[in-house]
């Protein structure tokens, strides 16, 4: 008979910080398309409404929780103590396990191909994409922070943005580029997603809930 | 800050205001000395133009806060206007079209701001003096001589590159731009960029610029300081002017060679709308219901969030108005490249299109997640026969 044993594959902390992020990205693209494009409340006096005001907030807040988050992704990938994955962003260097995982994905080849790395070729393309347009999103974020907000931590990041923000053209082109961002997560969160659920449907390792479980379940054959 | 401290610290800026005071009357006493008598006694021109005592007080002290300066300062201040038109100035035109000068000088309720720069002493201006052809050249060569090293150097417009910079070939000889500034920049005390073609290049450096027309700082590789607007506020100019009067330095520049005192907050920080900002009470269609309240300009293209400028602390035509008063939105003139990063001027940044003119980034956005969800819709269902049955 065959016996089904776990094997850990998230720590606490990267699985905190993936959901974390996630309610975030959530939460930051909702409020994001509100400011980019508002509706008007007609209804009451001035005094008695703060909607823009309200969503702006939000949206900051949670900006900035993701750029602690982004920091604390950055750290674990170095100084995990259970699994520091930096190397596994790089798992679609190996050319040829690349090819495969197409195949696989293309349904050309039936069985998975091994993962040497935590993260299969493609999805490590995937993640270390995942973490430049997180890097790119907080960086603007920042620099259109700083230019309403002149005090303490905001002031002195975009004392040091500043010349980012000249550089690039002013900040109308970096609200541009954090709009264009914004749907970069959105085409990502969809194929991530679905990725998600195809390799639970495919290799019936329980991928969805090792998010949660932090376990992936293996056949041990013997 | 813990109250115990409170008279130390109010001490310690008192002592720096005394200090900076005994600096500008230093300074003051070397003007005095060192450059030419006043061409005009600047109380007698504005009795001319009908400005009471009570006005030029007025105006002190609103020119004393907008240097940021403490009231200690308003005689100071009140003396530097005085002194103003011993203040060499050499006036060059380059690729323009003079409205920074029209802006200035003939406005028809003159403040003054623009009395201070009608007296300003011109040594040399094309629009402005009589002198043509070869006898201009020749006071051009004199103003340098004489003053070389003093003489603050004022340029409108940007400076074509293209065709070694025939684009724009000045004078008798044939000179080009480029040549020009050059030999006036290189003996100027200060050099000040007055609209934002000569800071940053403007409409004859926006997309495609055929003649490559750049900034002056960036055609010459020298540092500026950039008087930004299309026009500027007179304002803007007299303050910077009177700075250097006043402390012999240039004022504190930001990093696009703004002053800061004049460009170091967005029009969307200082905007008398932006309660109606923060209670999403946004104008829809001009003329509509929103319009007449007077709400919000964001929604109409207002690029006020992402532009560095005073306009609506100080206005303009002696403070009367200014655009978002007047129901228009900010376009942004003040910023480098801003008929390329801010189009479309009506309509808010993410209405940019591509492909014609037809498609936004949104309109593309949701394209490619249609596509993206397509896609997967077939993928699934591939998969699902695929994969059916088998184990792993
Ligand atoms: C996944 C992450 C994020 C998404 C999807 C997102 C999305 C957006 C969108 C769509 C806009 C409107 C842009 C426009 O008008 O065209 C916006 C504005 C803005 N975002 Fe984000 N954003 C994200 C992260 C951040 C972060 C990390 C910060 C700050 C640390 C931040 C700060 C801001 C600020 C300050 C504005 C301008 C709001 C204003 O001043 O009116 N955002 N964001
Ligand atoms: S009118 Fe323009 S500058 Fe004023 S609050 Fe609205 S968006 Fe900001
Ligand atoms: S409101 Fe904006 S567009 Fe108008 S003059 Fe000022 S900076 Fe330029």
């Amino acid at each position: 008979m065959e016996k089904i044993v776990c094997k850990k594959e998230w720590s606490v902390a990267m699985r905190i910080n993936h959901w974390a992020m996630a309610l975030s990205i959530f939460i930051l693209i909702a409020t994001g398309f509100y400011i980019a494009n508002p509706f008007t409340v007609s209804q009451g006096d001035t005094v008695h409404k703060f909607l823009m005001g309200h969503v702006r907030y939000g949206h900051i807040l949670f900006g900035v929780f993701l750029v602690f988050l982004f920091l604390w992704r950055v750290y674990l990938a170095f100084f995990s103590r259970f699994h520091a994955d930096w190397k596994d962003f790089f798992a679609w260097a190996d050319v040829k396990a690349s090819v495969e995982q197409v195949k696989f994905y293309l349904l050309i080849r039936k069985d998975a191909p091994e993962h040497k790395m935590l993260y299969g070729p493609m999805q490590s393309l995937a993640y270390i994409g995942l973490m430049f347009m997180v890097f790119v999103i907080v960086v603007t974020g920042l620099i259109l922070m700083g230019a309403g907000y002149h005090a303490g931590f905001t002031a002195l990041c975009y004392k040091i943005l500043r010349p980012i923000e000249n550089l690039l053209g002013g900040l109308a082109v970096v609200r541009y580029i954090h709009h264009i961002f914004t749907w970069f997560f959105i085409l990502f969160i969809v194929v991530h997603i679905y990725m998600a659920f195809w390799y639970d449907a495919v290799l019936k390792q329980g991928t969805i809930s090792s998010m949660v479980s932090g376990v992936l379940f293996e056949r041990e054959k013997k | 800050m813990a109250k115990g401290n409170n008279s130390e610290y109010k001490k310690m800026i008192d002592k720096q205001y005394s200090d900076l005071m005994k600096h500008c009357q230093v300074q003051m006493e070397k003007i005095e000395k060192d450059l030419p008598e006043p061409k005009e006694d600047f109380q007698a021109v504005l009795k001319e133009h009908g400005v009471s005592r009570r006005d030029f007080i007025k105006w002190t002290s609103a020119m004393t806060a907008a240097l940021m300066l403490p009231p200690i300062f308003r005689p100071m201040v009140a003396k530097a206007a005085e002194n103003f038109s011993r203040l060499p100035v050499v006036w060059l035109h380059f690729a323009e079209c003079t409205g920074c000068s029209e802006a200035f000088l003939r406005s028809s309720y003159p403040n003054v701001d623009d009395i201070l720069l009608d007296t300003i002493s011109l040594e040399y201006h094309e629009t402005l003096m009589a002198a043509s052809g070869y006898q201009a050249e020749q006071n051009l060569e004199k103003a340098i001589k004489d003053f070389a090293g003093k003489f603050i150097c004022v340029i409108e417009g940007a400076l074509p590159r293209g065709l070694n910079g025939k684009y724009l070939t000045l004078g008798p000889k044939g000179k080009t731009g480029i040549q020009v500034a050059k030999e006036v920049t290189s003996k100027a005390a200060a050099i000040v960029c007055i609209g934002s073609c000569s800071a940053f290049g403007n409409i004859q450096a926006a997309k495609p610029n055929p003649t490559d027309s750049v900034s002056i700082s960036k055609a010459l590789g020298i540092s500026t300081v950039n008087i930004a607007g299309c026009p500027p506020n007179s304002v803007n100019f007299t303050g910077t002017l009177l700075h250097y009067l006043l402390f012999g330095s240039l004022p504190t520049l930001d990093s696009l060679g703004r002053p800061l005192w004049a460009y170091g907050k967005r029009i969307h920080d200082d905007c008398e709308r932006r309660s109606h900002y923060d209670a999403s009470e946004f104008v829809e269609e001009w003329g509509d219901k929103g319009a007449l309240k007077g709400w919000c300009l964001y929604k109409m293209g207002c690029k006020g969030p992402y532009t560095y400028a005073n306009c609506g602390k100080v206005r303009f035509n002696d403070a009367i108005s200014w655009p978002i008063m007047a129901g228009h939105g900010c376009i942004g003139c003040t910023e480098p490249a801003f008929w390329d990063t801010m189009a479309p001027l009506e309509k808010p940044l993410d209405e940019k299109t591509y492909g014609g003119g037809e498609k936004t980034v949104d309109n593309i956005g949701i394209a490619l997640t249609g596509v993206a969800v397509a896609g997967i819709a077939v993928h699934a269902v591939a998969s699902g026969a695929r994969h059916s049955g088998g184990k792993k």
